[in-house]
């Protein structure tokens, strides 16, 4: 466009130029005839306004060009720029460009990448595919040089069994070759077995020949032989009859025997009972004898009791002589005991009596022995004391005479004193002094006469207890001599007294070592129970605590085992109706089995196959049941079977309602052959049935043209 | 713990043979299988490491009956402190486990500590629980599952507490017994005994 403008102003420019020139020539032109003188000057100042015009049309022009050029320039700037700036948009364009692209190879570069990197992967998988693929190829070399080796093996096996079928062909060619002779030696031998058949014929025949009459021999034999029998049996007869002859020649003989020997049955039977009572009797007196016998030892027994009784009295006797108590009977005997017995008992008892009397004594004497140590010693210490006091006093008799001394001295003293001073300054003290001395005095004279009453007080003491001494020793002495008195008596009774205690001392000892040894064994009963954990329940008491892990482990194992006993009872439930019901489990229990996937799936598969049995049947009725009556429509025939293999057939056409033909296969099933069966409806088609079952044998036709006849009857009729 | 490093007191010697029990039970429980072995934990005690139980429930009476035993250790009221095991599937006590306390009741009245050092007292209890532990190898097996019980003998006059109650003493039928260590602190002496149910075998 600025183009355009430009020419067009350069066309205008062109134009006014021209326009400029044409002026100043028709200007000039039209100037110059007018003016002939003013020619010069006015041509001159036309020129040199001409010149001024050119000049000026120059200089416009040439600013004009200069616009032009200033214009191109700005032109061709701005072109300049434009375009620079199409180069910037373009370059900036291509710049994306060249970043998209960048950013495009970048990501192909990644992908490319990550191919790399998969292909790596892939490669690393198909070096260890191939490292696997190698060590199976290996393996397969391995196995292929196994199976080539086995070939070989088989290879040679085969030729082993190559030669050896080599082998049995040469057996078999001379086998064969052999056959062949032992062919024609067969056919020799067959030449000769006919020759040999025919004189078996001929042997045969002369064989029945033989055997007819053999075994007409046989029955000539058989029949001799049972006329043998019966000679025989005759012969046994006859003599069987001579037998009985002579038998019974032999029976009066016999009768006279029988009736002795019955006499003497009853002769023996008699002499038996006789037998057995004497038997009886004979045990009877054996008895007796026994008892005789045992009787017999009594006696003696008793005779030789007597014997040693009547020594015993006379022993008794003599010791009542011996003893001088005027004894002649037992009685008098008995009496002298019990006095002798009442004798002892009253010595017994003084005995115990004089024993009581002997340990009290011997207690007394016991606790005065203690008593009189006490007193002796308390004398002795009494006599201690007194000597204390007495070695006392005389040291304060010996302190009294140094003081009375020392008091004759202080006296002395204080006369001196008091002769020689005059002063009555020391004469209060003086006196005073004289007053604590007397004091002093009087004070030591107290305890003095304290002393002298203790003293006596200890020496009355002592006497008494000597004097209580002397009682308990007279007493002692009393007793020791009554106790030697009674020892004196005592020694005058009887030894046998003495003999008695010391039994009786001895089986006190026996006794007292038995409860020692039971005593004994109590106490290792008791340490024994002791160790077993046994207490006294009067003095100990065994407690422990109620929730204790014996008693919770307890009741823990009864609950258990009333959970078990609940679970058992629900499974025997559970098991109970399960058998009853045969799989129907619906229980309100909670512990519920549920029913395994199996036997559910078998239920499932039972109705289903039930369901497809039932469908079939029924699809089945329904078919046979349209086929059936499109051949009846169709064939004019109703087809029943009435028994197997038997068909009945009714036609459409029939006249009553029996009217039927039967027909029954013969032969195979499935094969079709049938056979028609005679019936009365049959009989009335006699000509049918010749011409088309016996002359053309076509049932199909026979049955069509029956129709036809059939149908034509009802329609005529 | 009262005692002093010189002597022993009634107090002192309470709390040791409290102590004694509590790790004695513990290792009867461990060495008879009563409670599972994987329950105890190991801890050192006596110079030697001993078993103890990390059952809450068994820890809780455990230290129930040993809280009581030692007030009574320190009123001289207790005779006897007996374990008894018993087989849960016929209730029969299979082994009895009794240790026989004697007090010494003038510790009572004379409060002077006595003269015996813990390191002797602790050498006898230590001889004690090992002669326990070697006591296994001739006790018959207790092949069912068993429990425990601890029975107490008393005075008869003692006031019995709360959750407590009297018991027999659940002897065992046909049994025998061994005598053990016994241990004195010089004022408790503690003897030990296990009877155990005669097997037929034997």
């Amino acid at each position: 466009m600025d183009d355009m403008e430009d020419d067009t102003t350069i066309f205008s420019t062109l134009k006014s130029f021209k326009s400029l020139i044409s002026c100043p020539d028709r200007s000039l032109l039209e100037t110059e005839p007018a003016y002939g003188r003013s020619d010069l000057q006015k041509l001159y100042t036309k020129r040199v306004e001409a010149k001024e015009a050119a000049e000026r049309v120059r200089s416009h022009t040439s600013l004009l060009q200069l616009t032009q050029e200033k214009q191109q320039m700005e032109l061709s700037h701005k072109r300049a720029r434009i375009e620079l700036e199409k180069e910037a948009h373009s370059s900036s364009r291509d710049f994306q460009r060249e970043i998209d692209r960048n950013g495009e190879l970048l990501l192909k570069i990644k992908r490319l990448e990550e191919r790399e990197e998969k292909a790596n992967q892939a490669l690393n998988e198909q070096m260890e595919n191939n490292k696997v693929l190698k060590r199976n190829l290996e393996e397969l070399h391995k196995k292929a040089n196994e199976k080539d080796s086995k070939l070989a093996e088989s290879d040679q096996m085969i030729n082993e069994l190559n030669d050896e079928t080599r082998r049995l062909n040469q057996k078999i060619q001379i086998q064969e070759s052999k056959f062949s002779t032992q062919n024609l030696e067969i056919q020799a031998l067959q030449e000769q077995l006919d020759v040999q058949r025919k004189k078996y014929q001929d042997v045969s025949q002369k064989y029945q020949n033989l055997q007819s009459s053999h075994s007409i021999s046989t029955e000539s034999e058989l029949k001799m032989k049972e006329l043998e029998r019966r000679l025989a049996l005759q012969e046994q007869d006859s003599v069987i009859v001579k037998n009985m002859k002579s038998e019974m020649a032999r029976l009066p003989e016999l009768e006279r025997e029988i009736k002795r020997l019955r006499e003497e049955n009853t002769f023996l039977r008699e002499t038996k009972e006789n037998n057995s009572l004497l038997k009886e009797e004979t045990e009877g007196l054996r008895r007796k004898l026994e008892r005789v016998e045992r009787v017999m030892e009594e006696k003696l027994k008793a005779e030789l009791e007597k014997e040693k009784l009547e020594q015993e009295l006379q022993a008794w006797e003599n010791i009542g002589q011996a003893a001088g108590l005027n004894i002649r009977k037992p009685q008098d005997l008995s009496r002298e005991v019990i006095q002798i017995q009442q004798r002892e008992l009253n010595l017994k008892q003084q005995n115990y009596t004089l024993n009581s009397s002997i340990r009290s004594v011997e207690k007394a004497r016991a606790e005065l022995l203690p008593e009189i140590a006490q007193l002796r010693a308390k004398a002795q210490e009494e006599q201690k004391k007194r000597e204390n006091q007495d070695s006392l006093v005389r040291r304060l008799q010996k302190r009294v005479l140094l003081l009375t001394k020392e008091r004759d001295g202080m006296r002395a003293i204080l006369e001196s004193y008091d002769s020689e001073l005059a002063t009555s300054e020391y004469s209060p003290q003086l006196m005073l002094r004289v007053k604590e001395a007397e004091d002093m005095l009087q004070k030591v004279q107290a305890h003095n006469n304290e002393m002298e009453t203790q003293l006596s007080k200890a020496q009355e003491e002592a006497g008494t207890f000597k004097l209580q001494v002397q009682m308990v020793t007279a007493e002692l002495e009393a007793l020791k001599e009554q106790q030697l008195s009674d020892a004196e008596k005592n020694i005058f009774s009887t030894a046998e007294e003495v003999s008695s205690l010391r039994q009786k001392i001895e089986e006190l000892e026996a006794e007292r070592q038995l409860l020692e040894e039971q005593n004994n064994i109590l106490e290792m009963r008791l340490e024994r129970h002791n160790l077993q954990g046994d207490y006294d329940p009067v003095k100990t008491k065994v407690i422990h605590l109620q929730m204790n892990p014996t008693s919770i482990a307890k009741q823990q194992r009864a609950e258990d085992v009333e959970q078990l006993r609940l679970e058992c009872q629900l499974l025997r439930d559970r098991i109970r109706k399960i058998e009853a019901g045969g799989g129907v489990t619906t229980d309100d229990t909670t512990l519920i089995i549920p029913p395994s996937q199996e036997i559910l799936d078998l239920r499932k598969q039972m109705e289903s196959a039930e369901l497809k049995n039932q469908r079939l049947k029924e699809v089945f009725q329904k078919k046979i049941q349209e086929f059936r009556t499109a051949c009846y429509v169709l064939t004019g025939y109703q087809i029943d079977i009435t028994m197997e293999n038997q068909y009945r057939l009714t036609s459409v056409y029939a006249e009553h309602m029996e009217d039927s033909l039967l027909f029954k296969s013969s032969g195979p099933v499935g094969s079709g052959s049938m056979q028609l069966l005679e019936t009365d409806f049959s009989r009335t088609l006699t000509g049918l049935v010749d011409l088309h079952l016996f002359h053309q044998k076509s049932i199909p036709v026979f049955l069509s043209a029956v129709t036809i006849e059939l149908f034509s009857r009802q329609t005529v009729t | 713990m009262s005692k002093t490093l010189k002597g022993i007191t009634l107090k002192g010697s309470a709390e040791l043979v409290a102590e004694f029990f509590s790790f004695g039970i513990n290792s009867i429980l461990y060495q008879r299988g009563i409670y599972p072995a994987e329950t105890f934990t190991r801890v050192t005690q006596y110079d030697m490491s001993l078993h103890l139980t990390t059952d809450a429930k068994l820890k809780n009476y455990l230290t129930n009956v040993i809280s009581q035993l030692k007030e009574w250790l320190f009123d001289c009221t207790v005779q006897k402190l007996v374990v008894v095991i018993t087989c849960l599937e016929t209730n029969e006590v299979l082994e009895r486990w009794q240790f026989d306390i004697e007090c010494d009741k003038t510790a009572k009245e004379n409060s002077t500590p006595r003269e015996k050092s813990i390191k002797a007292i602790q050498e006898e209890i230590r001889s004690v629980i090992r002669q326990i532990t070697a006591t296994v190898t001739f006790l018959p097996l207790l092949e069912t599952a068993c429990a425990f019980d601890l029975l107490i003998y008393t005075d008869k006059d003692l006031e019995v507490p709360e959750q407590w109650e009297e018991s027999g003493p659940q002897l065992i039928d046909q049994s025998e017994e061994v005598r053990l260590r016994s241990f004195t602190t010089s004022v408790h002496k503690v003897n030990s005994m296990v009877a155990y149910k005669r097997t037929n075998s034997m």
